[in-house]
This record gives C-alpha cells, structure tokens and sequence, in this order.
C-alpha cells in the first residue's frame, strides 16, 4: 500500500477531456480529480463509455486533455508539446492493453527489447534476463505472438512495460481477451510487481473481481470518478 | 532492432516484398540498359571511325561529331586540294548513307584505291574486293548477326547488293559498297560526306590540320587519334533527352512503386505504429523505420536490377551480335542511387504520414 506522506506520482487537477466533431461537443472527461501515489495498485472501474479509456490516454500522455492539469511524476502533460510528452512516456510511463498489441513479425524476444531500443539507453541484458524470468518467459523468447496463447503473450506486454522500469505502469482492461485461468495469472502477475517491487499500477476493468486486486478502486460514470475505495 | 523490425517486415508480406523489389530492379535494369545500348553504340561507332586508320576527318561546316547526321554536301574535288598539301600523303573520300532497312547501319561509299591507301587496305575473310557497282563488303560482325554469306544478294538502301566479300570488323562502317554507285542511289553525284586523311608521319598531324584549315577554313577538321572521347551522348541530336527521359520515366516507376508499397505498409500496420508510439518512439524513430524498410527494398531491387541488366545483356548480344551495350560502373551506381533516391522520395511522404498517426486512433485501428 503506498504511503499517504509521499507526493502522489500522478495527480489531475479538474481534467477534462471534450471531443468535437463539428458543432457537437463530447465531453468524455468532466473534471476529473484523483491522485495515485508512489507504490499504489489503483483500480478504475465503470461501465462501458464512462471514459475509463479517455483517462488512461490522458495520463498516459497519448491523448491531449482539453483542460485542467495531469501531473505525472511532478511533470505537467497539459502543458507539453506532442514531442515533450512521447519522451516523459518513453522514460516513465508503460502500458499494457487488452489486445496486447504485440509486434505480430517480432517474436517475444525482440517485442520486449524494443521497449529498452526505443528507452535509448541501451540494452541490459540483467534487467532482460530478471524480467523474463520473473514472468515465466525464458522458454518463449523465440516464439512470435501468434506462437503465444493469450496468457503469454500477456506477460511479454507486460514485461515489455517493465522492462524500461517506468514510474507507472497503466493497464487498460489486461484481462479483456483472456479466460478466466489467464486472467487469474495475470492479475497475480500484476499484485506480484506491485507488492515486490513496489510498481505503482493503474488499472482499469469493467470486472468487479479483477478490481479487487488493486489496493483502491475508482469508480468512474459519465466522465466523472463518483467513488472510491480502499481495500 | 531497426534493422531487425525491417528485415522482419519484409519477410512478413513475401509477396509484396518480392513486386517491390521487382519493380526496383526493372528501374535499375531499365536505366543501365538504356544507357548501355546508347553508349555502346557510339562507342562502337567511335571505335571503328578510329578503326579506319586515317590521321584527319574532313567533314563540312557546322557537322555532327556522329556522322550519321551529316548527309554529304562537300564537293568531291576538295579531295585534290586536300592530296596537295604538304603534309597530307593520302586522301580518301567516302560519301556515309545511313540504311534503315533490317537494321540500322552506316554504309560507306568508298573509292578502293583511295580507302586502301588512308587505312591500309581490309582484311579479308573470304570472297574479294568490292568491283562491280552492285558489290557490297560486310564485315564479319554483320555477316555473323544477319547469317550472311559470300555470293548471297543483301538489300539495302532500297537496293538489291551482292555480297562480294566478308572483311574484318573496325574500319568504319560494317557495309562497303563502291562510292560511284551510293552517290547515284542517293543523288549526291560528285559529292562525299567526308575526307580521311593520311599524313606523311603522325607527328606532322598538327601542323596538317593547321593546312587544311588554311585551305578550308570553317570546314570540321578533327583528329582521329582521340576521336573516341569526341563523341558523347551530346553528339547525337536528341540522344541526351532521350536517356534523361527514360531515367525520368525509370525514377517515377520506383517513385509510384515504392510510395503504394510503404502507403499500403503504414495503412496495414497502423496499429502497430500506434503501439510504437505508445512505446515512447519518437516521430523521427517511425520514419527511421519507414525509411529503412524502403532502402532495404530499394537494394534489394538494386542488386536484382544489376544481376538482370547482365542477364539481359547476355541475350540481347546473343539474339544480335551487331549490338554494343556497354555496362560500367560509372553507370551501375548512377542507375542504383537513381533507384535508392527515387525509393526514399517514394517513402518519404508515407513515413511522415506514419509520424503524425494520432497514438490512440492509430491503437484503435482495426
């Protein structure tokens, strides 16, 4: 659980994030304001279209809030350029989707050391080596992701996420595609980085039982975070 | 890892890897070949006007350097004038007819007797020397492409010739007929294209041409001992257009290939653009990889397109001994920095398009 004295590693201050197309406007986020500090393992839940999405691209700097401010390791996203906020990603930031999104021509090997080519400080083959063995990956370094079953290739996303050491990992519905055994898996991956290592995770699910597995749960309707709770 | 991610790539989609490659190498062959054909012709035309051994061209005013385009409009008596100088020992006209029937060939109309003295006479391989009016001498090159035999009738210039003799390749043109009868079929009695002279020793070939200059002053005077660099693409009307157009047209096939190939790439693999940017990879990182995948195609196409152009030029020689292609490697890397530039140009518009790919629209692609 992470402690209350810390600043918070990703804080928004009445974020709001409005889609236009034409002459309507789609406010997805309707002044936001949360805070997740350093060792925390945060749930985001609600249902479908209530902009759990939109909030992970916000802080995540992939999208560009409309107004308000999203500090995210004391950095301000609303006030970086495109360019500015891709390197903040690069060096602090990992993601994990639902689709996994693996490079279908890379194989797992490679997937997980592109990660470190894009960090641009080189690759380490301890740090490569710890986290393949710490997700159960030795053995299917050279299979490609049509290779993997959907547990795997989940935990070579999510090694791929690690494996730069970022100050936050954001997790958007990781167990969206797998069964219930896979997902079990993963989400114990998950709680495993988070208690271990002290990995600050944000997830966000439509699954009460996978919510669970986070120390706080955010519930999120209409744009807006309603409640929270710690467990 | 790039040139991992690309390599890969292009393993991926073989198929669309290989058209690419292809067309690439058609590019290259296209612009090696042409310029081959067009280089070797003159260079073969060039050797062979050396070839006929005379010191000094005489050609009229205002010439070509390529004496196909000169026609024959110089009086035949300058010749006598040219025989009395000093330095001039010999003096052989010929009137040049340019023949575009089964084939494209230079025909010499010679006085035997004149062309002998100037070039030191043919080397026979069979038959004789040229006689009757209607006698025509090919060299072996001709007689070896156009299966031509002593004694056979050969037509040319709109004119039934027989074949007295079949002479060594490399004393001007490859078809010799007497300079009496060309100068009857072409009207141009009493007329040549052009004197060769011989000087009495070489090194008086200066002091000759300074002769003839005084005696025809805005006539062409042009020594044959460097006669091969006097002739370029330039020398031919049209010629250079010619070769910028067909590098024009080659540029803009690998220009459009590329340019589908790496637009139908980046629309393909949106998504992953999308999970790259996720990744923290910079625009610059995404057009690296665009660009890298095209030059990798290009060279491919490069390498294919060289291997091709001597394939091709193998055949070609085959199916027409008379042909000259010169391939150099001045030409080789022109042809694949033509490819790899028109592939990068080709790239250039798609990669940036990658760039700029919204991360979360891109992430959402199906």
């Amino acid at each position: 659980m992470g402690d209350r004295r810390l600043e918070p590693i990703l804080k928004t201050e009445n974020l709001w994030k409005v889609y236009r197309s034409g002459k309507v406007e789609l406010p997805a986020l309707r002044g936001i304001n949360m805070q997740v500090l350093p060792g925390e393992f945060v749930s985001i839940m609600g249902p479908s279209g209530c902009g759990k999405s939109t909030l992970l691209h916000v802080i995540g700097g992939l999208a560009q809030a409309t107004s308000g401010n999203v500090l995210l390791d004391g950095n301000d996203l609303t006030q970086m350029s495109d360019a500015a906020r891709t390197l903040l990603r690069r060096h602090k930031v990992g993601f994990v989707f639902q689709r996994f999104n693996l490079l279908p021509t890379l194989d797992a090997y490679h997937n997980i050391a592109l990660a470190q080519h894009i960090h641009g400080n080189g690759f380490d083959p301890h740090r490569f080596e710890a986290v393949a063995e710490m997700l159960g990956l030795k053995d299917r370094l050279n299979h490609r992701p049509a290779e993997l079953s959907g547990g795997e290739q989940q935990r070579v996303a999510i090694a791929r996420a690690i494996i730069s050491e970022p100050k936050i990992v954001l997790a958007d519905e990781p167990t969206g595609n797998l069964d219930t055994k896979s997902s079990d898996a993963v989400l114990a991956l998950l709680k495993r980085l988070n208690k271990d290592l002290g990995q600050t995770i944000v997830m966000i699910t439509h699954n009460p039982d996978a919510a669970t597995y986070g120390n706080r749960v955010l519930h999120m309707r209409d744009g807006m975070v309603v409640n929270g709770v710690s467990h | 890892m790039i040139g991992h991610i690309v390599i890969r790539n292009a393993v991926h989609r073989p198929v669309r890897t290989f058209i690419t490659v292809l067309a690439v190498a058609i590019e290259v062959m296209l612009v090696i070949i042409v310029v081959g054909l067009t280089s070797g012709l003159i260079l073969d035309t060039a050797k062979r006007t050396e070839g006929v051994g005379a010191d000094i061209m005489v050609q009229p005013p205002s010439a070509s350097v390529f004496m196909a385009f000169s026609g024959a409009p110089m009086p035949i008596s300058i010749g006598g004038k040219l025989g009395q100088l000093e330095y001039v020992q010999a003096v052989a006209p010929v009137l040049v007819q340019f023949n575009s029937v089964n084939g494209l060939d230079l025909v010499y109309g010679i006085q035997p007797d004149s062309f002998r003295e100037v070039s030191g006479g043919f080397v026979l391989d069979s038959g004789k020397d040229l006689q009757d009016p209607n006698d025509i001498l090919v060299d072996d090159v001709y007689a070896r492409a156009k299966k031509v035999k002593v004694g056979q009738t050969l037509h040319v210039l709109e004119h039934d010739f027989h074949v007295c003799g079949i002479v060594e390749h490399g004393k001007g043109a490859r078809l010799f007929v007497l300079m009496s009868t060309l100068q009857e079929m072409s009207g141009a009695r009493d007329k040549a294209s052009i004197f060769f002279l011989k000087c009495d020793r070489s090194d008086h070939t200066a002091a000759a041409m300074d002769e003839v200059r005084s005696l025809l002053p805005r006539y062409e005077i042009r020594p044959l001992k460097d006669y091969i660099s006097q002739i370029t693409s330039s020398s031919v009307p049209g010629l250079d257009i010619f070769i910028n157009v067909m590098i024009a047209i080659a540029v803009g096939i690998g220009f459009l290939v590329t340019f589908l190939s790496m637009y139908t790439t980046i629309i393909e693999r949106t998504r992953e653009i999308g999970v790259l940017k996720s990744l923290g990879a910079s625009k610059g990182y995404i057009v690296e990889i665009i660009l890298s995948e095209s030059t990798l195609l290009c060279l491919g196409g490069v390498v294919l397109g060289v291997v091709l152009s001597f394939l091709i030029r193998i055949a070609l020689l085959r199916l027409f001994p008379a042909l000259s292609i010169l391939i150099t490697v001045k030409w080789v890397c022109l042809a694949g920095m033509i490819a790899i530039l028109g592939g990068l140009l080709g790239a250039g518009y798609p990669a940036w398009l990658a760039s700029r790919k919204d991360p979360v629209e891109a992430l959402a692609y199906e």
